[in-house]
């Protein structure tokens, strides 16, 4: 558990930002519409499922700067109890 | 030979103007060459931040259509030696100008001068590309929050098609406090989010407002937080390795937050 929740009662504005940009910035640095993009993660996720458990929620994407051009990043949780099938 | 940058930003308001006068000015101060030319064409407002509007006879579009010669279309700062403006017509339109003659105008320039800082206007129109259009670097301004990042986010995009480089990125209008409360997104986000080289953070500043109404640039102010930063950027603008600074972002609880992780 992050220490700070303990004492802040709702979550910052800030850090609604911050999330709300990644999205967008997503989805503009895409250039696919939010349709196309859910389909990626879902297709992307199915192949996964075949080797490891995790629930199709936990997986997001995003694009990053990498100095003149951008790398298409998704993020699955991994962890060790994932039973390998 | 000199070199070209320009400073834009997407959004409106965030600071071009404002960074232009004063780190045209801060670069003058520190002995080098330097002409600020405003490319806000219809829109021009360089010259009242400079506290110029008075002394203007000739603009860029003169230049383009061969009324005046280039070095007589240049306004003599009234207080820094070396410090030069090119003004926009206010009469003209964005699309009266073309890429090629911005760039013409550039090109001279530079042979003369060490610094070429270009205003941009807003927007992602004619009026951007033909102030990117003879730039060799360019410098991002934005503020801290949602629309603004994003509309930089589209700059950089744009302005890397180009093949500008390098893009550095000055956040304006900073609030440590806003940022400690949680209310304003943090220099370290912004960063993370946009992912380019960071030339320095200028803070939120009432000085600006006041330089504005003087036509003084805030930079000839003394023991003013924001004239501070646009000293620091210019110094780093010559290649003098100036650190930035920590503005404290971090709240109370942060600190021990951080102190906590690093014991685990
Ligand atoms: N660091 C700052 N602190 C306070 N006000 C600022 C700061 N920077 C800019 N401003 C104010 O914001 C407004 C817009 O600035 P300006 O430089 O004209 O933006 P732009 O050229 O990007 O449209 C001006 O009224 C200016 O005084
Ligand atoms: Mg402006």
């Amino acid at each position: 558990m992050d220490f700070r929740s303990l004492f802040t009662r709702k979550s910052k504005s800030s850090s609604i930002a911050t999330q709300r940009l990644q999205l967008i910035l997503t989805q503009d640095r895409f250039e696919v519409s939010e349709d196309s993009m859910k389909k990626l993660q879902l297709e992307l996720t199915e192949v996964l499922a075949k080797y490891f458990e995790f629930t199709m929620n936990s997986v997001s994407m995003s694009i990053k700067r990498e100095g003149n051009s951008y790398v298409l990043m998704a993020d699955f949780p991994y962890s060790k109890t994932n039973k390998i099938r | 030979m000199g070199k070209v940058i320009v400073i834009t930003s997407g959004k409106g308001g965030v600071g071009k103007t404002t960074s232009t006068a004063n780190l045209g000015t801060a670069l003058a101060m520190l002995d080098k060459t330097v002409v600020i030319v405003d490319a806000d064409v219809g829109l021009r407002n360089l010259d009242v931040v400079m506290g110029l509007e008075s002394r203007v006879v000739y603009t860029s579009m003169d230049v383009i259509e061969k009324r005046c010669e280039l070095s007589k279309a240049l306004v003599k700062d009234r207080r820094v030696e070396n410090l030069m403006l090119l003004a926009a017509s206010q009469r003209n339109r964005k699309d009266d100008i073309r890429p090629e003659q911005m760039q013409d105008i550039c090109e001279k320039l530079k042979e003369d001068y060490d610094f070429v800082l270009i205003d941009s206007p807003a927007g992602i129109e004619q009026g951007f590309h033909n102030a990117a259009a003879g730039a060799d670097e360019a410098i991002i301004v934005t503020t801290p929050d949602l629309s603004a990042i994003r509309d930089a986010d589209r700059i950089i995009g744009l302005l890397q098609n180009e093949g500008i480089e390098p893009i550095n990125l000055v956040i304006n209008r900073l609030s440590a406090t806003l940022v400690r409360k949680g209310n304003m997104i943090s220099k370290n986000d912004v960063l993370d989010i946009l992912n380019i080289d960071l030339l320095g953070v200028i803070p939120e500043d009432t000085g600006v407002i006041a330089s504005t109404n003087r036509g003084v640039p805030l930079v000839h102010t003394e023991r003013s937080p924001g004239a501070e930063a646009y000293m620091r950027i210019a110094r780093r603008m010559t290649g003098q390795r100036v650190p930035i600074p920590d503005m404290r972002e971090d709240s109370f609880l942060d600190q021990i937050a951080n102190w906590f992780s690093k014991k685990k």
